[in-house]
């Protein structure tokens, strides 16, 4: 289907908004959008979204030949699909550079991070081992897909759990999952991406774009890293050039947002764990149910309403906070020593993830009233309106 | 927040919940569980069509099935094909001639009755849509086993019972007729008869079911 | 027919006892409404509406817009093929603009427009066998409001039914908006509406809050202009 384009207006007028440090969403550069993790009901299901953007992960293994170079490891396949469900410009079966460039970032993050331990899916060397097979699917586009994907496959890798098997001489028997319990993947560590969509020559950085700010952006930066700092991947695409400072910048702010998603996760496999062993009832069907409503309910609406008025509010704040958005040329104290804050920039170093863990409890405690705590669904959202006053305590 | 759910006085039917225009790109969208099975449906349309696709005096519907995992096999493709017959049909398609109306499906879980639950949930998307159609339809299925005993499918994944025949019924809403049967297995002619009037009975809480969703969804935005 | 007025009907609803006219002795069904042999059936889902004398109608929420003859649009440029320009209006296909078609173009004097444009226009022809096509000029040649807007603002999609509620000439949410702050605004019935405060800050604001108003009733648009109002003052 074709493509409606973007008109000269938005493209203009996102650009200038983002030159005053603000987002039509009323977010800050820097904040994510709403990041929500469901877990199906079958092991290594799992559906992320970022605040409209929505991925579907689905794990799947089965018993092959393995590779000749590698006998004696399993093999990990991943596939990422552009489902026409997705956005209208998403054909059915047709690969497009959007989807290839997708497909090689994500192979890249999981399959050559070494993530997941290969070595224990091997059942008789050189004949069978375990095909685990990711497949992600983008039920909806609205932007920064890569982000989202990236956590639903590894929050899928790290639900799914494989039959188990016993070899006895020549034969092999794979059990049943009332047999014997099923086996989860060992997961070494969970790299994610986070995309930063650069505006005015790499003046100005995004986090997490929208799909509207993502068509205007000049160039993006990719940057995969698991919670112990080590970067997995990374990319610069697009017509601009980027400071060697500003990538380290870049990777700061990469590190916070891996350590809060990769909580978010860990909970939200935590949840699962403990509503299954409940014997509670789980899945897409359950989650559904929970929260369900045919359209959107008017107290979401209400908040919706509240958080137009951010970008306004922030306009009173002295530039402070956003000088972090700028590319930066004065030297920043941050780095190893774990005290040090740069100047505003309350989520870079390490002594700002207390602050966000702090911040994570609060949202926590001021949602209670608000919304059902769900058993397999736990929500975080990041406010720039909660984290101000707190990130004016460091200054 | 509101369930929608219904198994309202029918014991035989499992649960069925659906939220209504959950995705932002597609112009109607619906997911819709029915048990444990759960299918997400989009629709677009009336939109541009492709050439090759094109005809002249209506509207093409193209359908696409996608599985949970793994590339599209003949089982959903022979889906596809089946709700594609169904709902050109179904929706007026003169209405919209050398356009197209694409629904995509998109398996979240398939615990028995996947075939039936698709139907319904592209019907409740091609509502969210607004897309003009005849009538309304809901698919059924029932299950045949060895003794003969007809049963809709159950809430939980039926592990041990083997059903010798399934039967998927497709009824509109207007006077309650048989749009479509899809079966497996080996039956009797008074086991069809008995399946049908079991559907039939079925499907009027599932058309209940896609009014209640609607009153819902137009309550608040009309 | 108090027992239809703002009725849910889904498709496949027979509609019975329709108030004829009592001169003509007949119905005027409007969209969404059809006859099958002798009987009226709904097609599509939505509430059903009736306007004396004898006027039925469903008020549908849709997303994806079907062009109408005669409604004004918001169209984005994609395309100069020769003498005319392409417009993507939100239909199934896209509609044509002639050059000849803005106030006062002529051969020579041709209208300045890019690709990327929007451009408010209205349907001239709107025809499901033909390409639609939209001009810029009303039937003595005058732009009247039409035409290519160049003048900054943002341009975002909303539902056809929002869309048709803020033209209106009752409608709260625009006249809560406007008793608010100055902002100008042009609404095409294919649910595109663009929007301009006097600020950026503004700009931003109003489009949130048109959003936000689909699902809310009168009261609640009136208490979120009122806060709206009141961030943007308490700031200022």
């Amino acid at each position: 289907m074709r493509d409606v384009p973007i008109s000269n207006c938005e493209r203009e007028f996102l650009l200038a908004i983002i030159a005053e440090k603000k987002r039509v969403d009323g977010r800050q550069p820097t904040d994510l959008r709403q990041v929500k993790i469901q877990f199906g009901s079958n092991f290594g299901s799992c559906e992320v979204s970022f605040g409209k953007t929505r991925v579907l992960a689905t794990v799947s293994s089965e018993v092959a030949a393995p590779k000749q170079r590698r006998p004696n490891e399993g093999i990990l396949f991943v596939n990422v699909e552009l489902s026409p469900m997705g956005h209208p410009s998403f054909e059915q079966g047709r690969q497009t550079e959007e989807s290839v460039e997708l497909n090689r970032l994500m192979e890249r993050c999981l399959k050559e991070s070494r993530c997941v331990d290969l070595e224990s899916l091997c059942i008789v060397v050189g004949e069978k081992v375990w095909t685990v097979r990711v497949d992600v699917t983008v039920v909806n586009q609205d932007g920064n897909m890569l982000d989202c994907a990236s956590i639903a496959a590894i929050a899928a890798l790290a639900h799914f759990k494989r039959p188990d098997v016993t070899v006895k001489g020549q034969e092999i028997t794979i059990h049943t999952s009332d047999e014997r319990d099923p086996i989860p993947l060992s997961i070494h560590h969970m790299p994610l991406c986070v995309t930063f969509a650069f505006f005015h020559q790499g003046k100005f950085l995004l986090i997490d774009p929208q799909e509207r700010e993502e068509r205007v952006t000049e160039g993006k930066m990719v940057i995969g890293m698991n919670k112990h700092r080590e970067i997995c991947m990374l990319q610069v695409t697009g017509q601009m050039l980027l400071h060697q400072d500003k990538v380290k910048q870049c990777t700061k702010m990469a590190f916070v947002k891996v350590v809060e998603m990769t909580e978010l996760i860990q909970e939200a496999l935590a949840n699962d764990k403990t509503a299954r062993s409940k014997g509670e009832k789980c899945g897409f069907a359950m989650s559904s149910e929970k929260e369900i409503n045919t359209t959107v309910s008017p107290a979401k609406l209400v908040e919706d309403v509240s958080k137009t008025d951010l970008p306004m509010s922030s306009d009173s704040d002295s530039g402070s906070e956003q000088e972090m958005v700028e590319a930066g040329p004065q030297e920043r104290p941050v780095g190893d020593s774990p005290k040090v804050v740069g100047k505003g920039v309350a989520i870079i170093g390490s002594a700002a993830v207390k602050k966000w863990e702090e911040e994570e409890e609060r949202v926590k405690g001021d949602k209670k009233g608000k919304k059902k705590k769900e058993a397999s669904v736990k929500e975080a959202s990041v406010k720039g309106q909660q984290s101000r006053p707190q990130a004016s305590a460091y200054f | 927040m509101e369930v929608m759910e219904t198994s309202t006085n029918s014991p035989c039917l499992a649960a069925l919940t659906c939220v209504l225009g959950d995705l932002s790109q597609a112009d109607g969208s619906a997911s819709f569980t029915h048990g444990n099975t759960s299918v997400l449906a989009a629709t677009y349309g009336p939109c541009e069509v492709r050439m090759s696709k094109e005809i002249l005096d209506q509207a093409t519907v193209e359908v696409v099935c996608k599985p949970r995992v793994g590339l599209p096999n003949c089982a959903d493709k022979y889906r596809e094909r089946h709700i594609r017959d169904l709902f050109q049909a179904t929706i007026l398609v003169n209405l919209h001639p050398r356009s197209s109306v694409m629904i995509v499906l998109q398996e979240r879980q398939d615990d028995g009755g996947l075939l039936a639950t698709s139907i319904n949930a592209a019907c409740l998307a091609l509502l969210d849509a607004g897309v003009s159609m005849k009538f309304l339809v809901a698919a059924v299925t029932a299950l045949i086993d060895k003794d003969g005993n007809i049963n809709l499918v159950p809430e939980e994944k039926p592990s041990d019972v083997e059903a010798s025949a399934s039967l998927t019924i497709v009824f509109n809403e207007k006077d309650l007729q048989v749009m479509g049967v899809t079966s497996s297995g080996k039956f009797s002619q008074e086991q069809y008869d008995r399946s049908v009037s079991l559907c039939r009975k079925a499907t009027e809480h599932v058309f209940k079911f896609y009014r209640e969703s609607m009153e819902r969804k137009l309550s608040k935005s009309v | 027919m108090a027992a239809h007025m703002d009725r849910i009907v889904l498709p496949g609803d027979k509609i019975s006892d329709l108030k004829e006219s009592e001169t003509s002795k007949k119905v005027v069904l409007g969209p969404g409404l059809r006859t099958e042999t002798e009987d009226v059936y709904a097609c599509k889902p939505g509430v059903l509406k009736f306007k004396e004398p004898n006027v039925y109608w469903i008020d549908t929420h849709q997303k994806r817009y079907v062009p109408v003859k005669g409604e004004h649009v918001i169209g984005i440029v994609t395309q100069k093929a020769g003498d005319i320009f392409r417009v993507d209006i939100g239909g199934s296909d896209q509609a044509s603009l002639s050059y000849l078609s803005f106030e006062g173009s002529t051969k020579r004097n041709r209208p300045d427009v890019k690709v990327g444009d929007i451009v408010y226009s209205r349907l001239l022809v709107a025809n499901k066998d033909m390409e639609p096509e939209v001009v810029c000029i009303d039937s003595h040649g005058r732009s009247s409001g039409m035409g290519v807007i160049r003048s900054g603002g943002f341009l975002f999609k909303t539902s056809l039914n929002l869309v048709r509620k803020m033209c209106n000439p009752q409608c709260v949410l625009m006249k809560s908006l406007g008793n608010k702050f100055p902002f100008e605004v042009m609404v095409g019935m294919n649910g595109r509406i663009w929007v301009k405060g006097r600020t950026n800050k503004e700009t931003v604001a109003l489009a949130n809050a048109v959003c936000a108003a689909e699902h809310m009733t009168n009261p609640q648009i009136k208490a979120m202009c009122h806060r709206l109002a009141d961030a943007l003052a308490g700031f200022e």
